[in-house]
């Protein structure tokens, strides 16, 4: 019996709708949803029950009704309901609203709610500096998790904090936001998860045995690929070395909006599609290039996006496949790849 | 070397040729002005990045006709990547036609944003092109490459070009 085993569909969304109430009613039925829940290791010393779980990102809603980027959402939630075997939840790796607005987080949990599995998210910068995060933690809880499912601990981190550059400049909450909106943007400087996520997750994994399977989820990269864009987390390193006692983990993050791999010490770590449009690659030597996806068709909206599933393994090795819309792997990821 | 008729007119010609030139500069002194000065080129300098700096402003959606659905040509092409400017004029599938970059910006304008046109003739696509050229300044001119991803220049920090910034947080 795992965690997600444990609540039904229902509960689990009630949880995750109750901002206030989600760490309190999480530790009612053993899950650790809050950062002042500290899981206790259950896992470790035993094989992983082999599952699938599945991974959508980077929807960018807009207020407007039937934007397109809601068709794309609804079809990468109908193709992880249609996926066989099903996964057992989803993760969510941020970025649902793009301006931060309400009323397009609303829409996306409206959406997400279609899933017939559990679901898990994690803010991104898009979803967060309207107004700090209120909305988004209203709707879906502490930005900071952990839970244990077949043998495997999942940890879930905000990543997208930046140092306040907007109080000493007198800018409204509306500047703010635009500031984080544009990738390319020279005033908000790096992101990070910051010594209250670093203390949580020391605590988080002190318990755990080196031979637990851990898989870490967090908005941006943890490793350096492109800080010009924010393709980075500024104290991965911290994070890294947190995790560096355990014998593999795996990094699945969002925001880079293309296919991309890359190995660091005992982590992997892994990019995903977003549903909203491709992101071009940086002028970075790849240390996969195989992992890089062809370029997206301009006249197929849909090219280069989609979801990704991941099939763990009883060893805890994890296919990885990416699911796109359109047909955009090169050969090296068409039927999944190790990590 | 025997003087053929062919080898008379190619040294005739090889004479003339630069006599002609040199009367033709010589009819245009714009051409064969002396070089500008210091503050001749800085004046130019500054005419090219106040359109660099303004196509940046239009690139990330200042000008509410371009978009209908909120996209911003910076949402697909941050600091201009993929945009590959110096590939261009080549081959646009979506537009059927051998293209110069200029039609292809209307095209993502009109199709992906649903926005209105620029004047191909007007300043706000010339800033648009001077803002996607000049992140791609050094790259080599590589007409009709269509299935590959350029890359602009890296940017460590600020705008990608000469800018005073604007002192707020990293915008030093």
């Amino acid at each position: 019996m795992t965690d997600f085993d444990k609540m039904s569909r229902r509960e689990f969304f009630t949880i995750t709708g109750k901002a206030g109430l989600a760490t309190l009613a999480a530790s009612a039925i053993g899950t650790n949803f809050g950062m002042v829940q500290v899981a206790e290791a259950a896992v470790g010393k035993s094989k992983v029950t082999p599952f699938r779980f599945a991974i959508l990102t980077d929807a960018h809603l807009f207020s407007q009704p039937d934007h397109k980027f809601d068709t794309m959402l609804e079809k990468a939630v109908n193709d992880c309901n249609n996926m066989k075997p099903m996964p057992d939840f989803v993760l969510y790796c941020g970025d649902i609203a793009q301006n931060g607005l309400d009323d397009q987080l609303q829409k996306g949990k409206r959406i997400l709610s279609k899933l017939k599995m559990p679901l898990k998210v994690i803010p991104g910068e898009h979803d967060w500096y309207l107004d700090m995060g209120s909305a988004w933690r209203g709707h879906f809880g502490s930005p900071t998790w952990s839970f244990d499912h077949k043998g495997v601990h999942f940890i879930g981190m905000n990543s997208i904090l930046v140092r306040d550059f907007w109080t000493k400049a007198g800018m409204s909450a509306k500047e703010r936001m635009d500031v984080m909106e544009m990738l390319e943007s020279p005033i908000a400087g790096p992101w990070g998860v910051r010594e209250e996520q670093l203390d949580w997750l020391k605590k988080d994994v002190k318990k755990l045995s080196s031979d637990t399977p851990v898989v870490v989820f967090t908005h941006s990269p943890l490793w350096d690929y492109y800080p010009r864009w924010n393709f980075q987390t500024e104290d991965a390193p911290e994070i890294r070395s947190i995790l560096k006692k355990f014998e593999r983990v795996m990094s699945f993050h969002g925001h880079v909006h293309q296919t991309v791999y890359n190995k660091i010490g005992n982590m992997g770590s892994v990019g995903t599609l977003s549903t909203s449009w491709p992101w071009p690659y940086p002028d970075v030597k790849l240390a996969h290039p195989w992992s890089q996806m062809n370029r997206s068709d301009p006249g197929n909206f849909e090219d280069g996006q989609g979801a990704q599933y991941i099939d763990l393994e009883s060893n805890f090795t994890a296919m990885t496949h990416y699911q796109p819309f359109g047909n955009m792997l090169n050969p090296a990821m068409k039927n999944g790849f190790k990590i | 070397m025997k003087l053929t008729t062919k080898n008379r007119f190619n040294i005739v010609m090889g004479l003339i040729t630069p006599v002609a030139l040199l009367g033709l500069l010589a009819a245009n002194p714009a051409a064969a002005r002396e070089p500008f000065s210091a503050d001749e080129l800085a004046a130019q300098e500054q005419a090219l990045l106040k359109q660099v700096n303004h196509g940046r402003d239009l690139w990330h959606g200042t000008l509410p006709s371009m978009t209908t659905n909120g996209l911003a040509c910076g949402n697909c092409h941050p600091d201009a990547a993929a945009s590959n400017p110096q590939t261009f004029p080549k081959f646009q599938a979506n537009l059927g036609k051998v293209s110069p970059l200029r039609d292809m910006i209307n095209w993502c304008i009109v199709v992906p944003q649903g926005g209105k046109a620029l004047d191909v003739n007007g300043d706000d696509m010339i800033a648009m092109e001077a803002y996607a050229f000049y992140m791609h300044r050094g790259k080599k001119i590589e007409p009709g490459l269509a299935t590959e991803q350029t890359t602009p220049v890296v940017v460590k920090s600020g705008r990608g070009f000469p800018w005073k910034g604007s002192g707020i947080g990293y915008d030093k």
